[in-house]
């Protein structure tokens, strides 16, 4: 039978958010690395945070384990105060963090059973579950193989199965694909959206765009620890009302704002001496006014139409690009 | 399995992250007994003597053989050599006639002035007991009163006293590097959100730390058996007197791990401790032999309470008080576990402020 997605509960079927976070805010020293942050996560989404390197990221998944005391607001998980019911909430919660962090001299086995002793309450049912959390993320035949001998993305996969293994119903998930291959990347991707589909949330820490982009149900966008945007990916984008034309032209267009206008063209930026951006509210249908007005004075190198992608959500917001 | 056997069978597989200093630290104390036991004075002493060609020289020879305690083992052992003036290896002994007197002449090699003080009061122990032969209730009788039943071999002293150092270097060692690893390697991030008592993965650890600084004990009292033919009349009373020992090495260890961070500064603080407290603490001698103050000192360690209390094991003789010592090492094993799990919280569990 093939398995249904469960997907996130919807705002108005929540009775109780998976997290809740209000206001909250992390220093350190000077730094405001969480400023006033808000937002909720529901039960069965996959929720993103996404922001360039030094956003916050990391230190909002470090509020909501309870691994930093936040200076200010509120942080609830599964109903609990991570900073006065830690051990309640370290149970409920599985973490996969941004540096892998497996027993590289240990077998995947030793590596799950190392955990299992550490966090699962009954033991009777370990062994079993580690056969079956092995087999989910294709490790079982290398279940005896020192974890040093592993790949980036299998190392990361073992990471994943280590943070399900006491059946936790919330995990968060640190740059789940850094340092891996593509390949690997799309599989880890099946793995979080299956157990997605099983019931389990997830927190994703990311500033891959695509990532988020395919992964998350929803997105909040943060820089310098605070919100830039919170919504849907496609919300998001479709918020932007508009979609991005680059063309290379040479010679390069002089003067684009003469050249273009009354052609409905919302802003032009040049990214390279020879390259416009333009923005616009629907292409395709000014695309041949586009190319006959270039076309009288220069020849068309090339031309891409594109939708908007977060980074241009980012950019939108902040006014430089995610990856600056 | 229970949690505590996991919790143990995996600190035991850990073994793997640290093969190097496993073996460094369990095998470190024999290595150094069996080559420390190689050089360290025996009772027994061989002497070069140049083969007699004289009656004096025949009746020196029969009174070296003679010279001895009177508790224990002959002092000298004579070997007859053929000397002719050369380079002198060790010490040679050789009666020359002198002016119509036959007089013992001792040649020196290339030996330290200790050894030097021990071939000679051998010789004069020796010519003593010539004297005395020759006169008769004249002579000067010497009278010992032992303390112990029999004699104390240095080598036997010294095997015995490394015990508790074979342990304490294990435990902290070890206690040091695993938990300074952790943090080194991330991994202490499991144990960071672990929702489980600090008390059920100390306990854990420190029994590892126990178990494998016991197999370091072992090993130097096989060593010591084997090499001296000195074996404790109960050897689970001599483990159970190393279990404080190796468990304050393994909180001190830990603690250093803990607060540090970092391997090396950890391991070296383990290796300071190990050979300061182990000389400190009576570890060439009863401390009360070098003094007063010594001996106070050396009383803060554990060594010096584990040395008095498994001297009787090995000498069958009562030292020091033992009650006061049992009371120290179970006190400061309390006190040093007590700061462990405090710092373990404070590193490990609880939330950055």
């Amino acid at each position: 039978m093939e398995e249904q997605r469960a997907g996130p509960v919807s705002e108005e079927e929540v009775v109780a958010p998976a997290i809740s976070v209000s206001k909250a805010t992390r220093r350190f020293g000077d730094l405001v690395a969480v400023d006033e942050l808000s937002f909720k996560v529901h039960p069965g989404e996959v929720f993103g945070l996404l922001g360039p390197n030094g956003a916050g990221k990391t230190t909002a998944i470090h509020l909501i384990t309870g691994l930093l005391r936040r200076h200010g607001g509120e942080v609830r998980v599964l109903g609990s105060d991570p900073e006065k019911d830690s051990r309640r909430v370290r149970q409920q919660i599985g973490y996969v963090p941004q540096e892998t962090n497996v027993y590289l001299d240990l077998s995947a086995t030793d590596n799950l059973w190392h955990h299992a002793a550490l966090y699962c309450q009954e033991l009777s049912v370990v062994g079993n579950r580690i056969r079956d959390l092995l087999h989910l993320v294709d490790l079982w035949e290398r279940r005896k193989d020192a974890v040093g001998t592993f790949s980036g993305g299998m190392k990361r996969r073992l990471a994943l199965a280590r943070a399900l293994l006491h059946d936790p119903d919330l995990i968060l998930f640190d740059e789940p694909t850094l340092g891996v291959d593509v390949q690997a990347r799309h599989v880890l991707w099946e793995h979080v959206r299956s157990q997605q589909a099983a019931g389990k949330t997830f927190v994703v820490s990311t500033n891959d765009m695509a990532e988020a982009d395919a992964l998350c149900d929803r997105v909040l966008i943060i820089d310098h620890g605070r919100e830039i945007a919170l919504d849907s990916p496609e919300r998001l984008k479709a918020e932007l009302g508009r979609d991005i034309v680059t063309l290379r032209t040479s010679p390069p267009v002089q003067d684009p704002e003469r050249l273009f206008a009354g052609l409905g063209v919302q802003a032009v930026s040049r990214s390279e001496p020879d390259q416009l951006r333009l923005e616009v509210r629907d292409a395709e249908s000014i695309v041949g006014a586009l190319f006959s007005r270039v076309a009288t004075d220069h020849r068309l190198e090339s031309v891409r139409i594109a939708r908007p992608t977060l980074d241009d959500v980012f950019l939108h917001y902040t006014g430089r690009a995610l990856r600056e | 399995m229970s949690r505590f056997g996991l919790l143990l069978r995996n600190e035991l597989k850990l073994f793997r992250t640290a093969v190097p200093i496993h073996a460094v630290a369990i095998l470190q104390p024999t290595v150094l007994y069996l080559l420390m036991s190689a050089i360290l004075v025996h009772p027994t002493f061989e002497m070069n003597v140049a083969q007699p060609t004289t009656d004096a020289g025949h009746e020196l020879l029969e009174a070296m053989e003679h010279v001895g305690s009177p508790i224990g083992l002959p002092y000298i052992e004579p070997v007859l050599v053929t000397f002719d003036r050369g380079p002198v290896a060790r010490q040679v002994v050789v009666v020359e006639d002198q002016d119509d007197h036959p007089v013992a002449v001792q040649y020196f090699g290339l030996v330290d002035s200790n050894l030097v003080k021990n071939y000679r009061n051998r010789l004069t122990a020796a010519g003593l007991r010539l004297w005395n032969e020759e006169l008769g209730r004249q002579a000067v009788l010497v009278e010992e009163h032992a303390w112990l039943p029999q004699d104390m071999p240095y080598t036997v002293y010294f095997g015995m006293a490394l015990l508790p150092m074979a342990v304490f270097v294990a435990a902290s060692f070890l206690g040091a590097v695993l938990i300074a690893q952790e943090f080194e390697f991330r991994t202490i991030l499991e144990y960071r959100l672990a929702p489980l008592s600090p008390a059920w993965i100390l306990g854990a650890r420190m029994a590892r730390l126990l178990l494998l600084a016991l197999v370091a004990g072992a090993l130097v009292s096989i060593a010591l058996g084997l090499r001296s033919d000195a074996w404790p009349d109960l050897p689970w009373l001599v483990a159970l007197i190393l279990l404080p020992v190796g468990l304050i090495a393994g909180c001190l260890g830990t603690l250093a791990g803990l607060l540090l961070r970092r391997t090396i500064p950890a391991f070296l603080v383990g290796l300071v401790a190990s050979f300061v407290g182990w000389i400190m603490g009576s570890g060439f001698g009863l401390a009360a032999g070098f003094g007063e103050w010594y001996d106070r000192l050396s009383r803060l360690t554990p060594f010096t309470h584990a040395v008095e209390l498994l001297f009787p094991r090995y000498f069958g003789a009562v030292i020091g008080r033992p009650a006061l010592s049992v009371a120290y090492l179970l006190l400061v094993s309390a006190a040093m576990l007590a700061a462990t799990v405090a710092v373990y919280r404070w590193r490990v569990t609880r939330q950055a402020p």
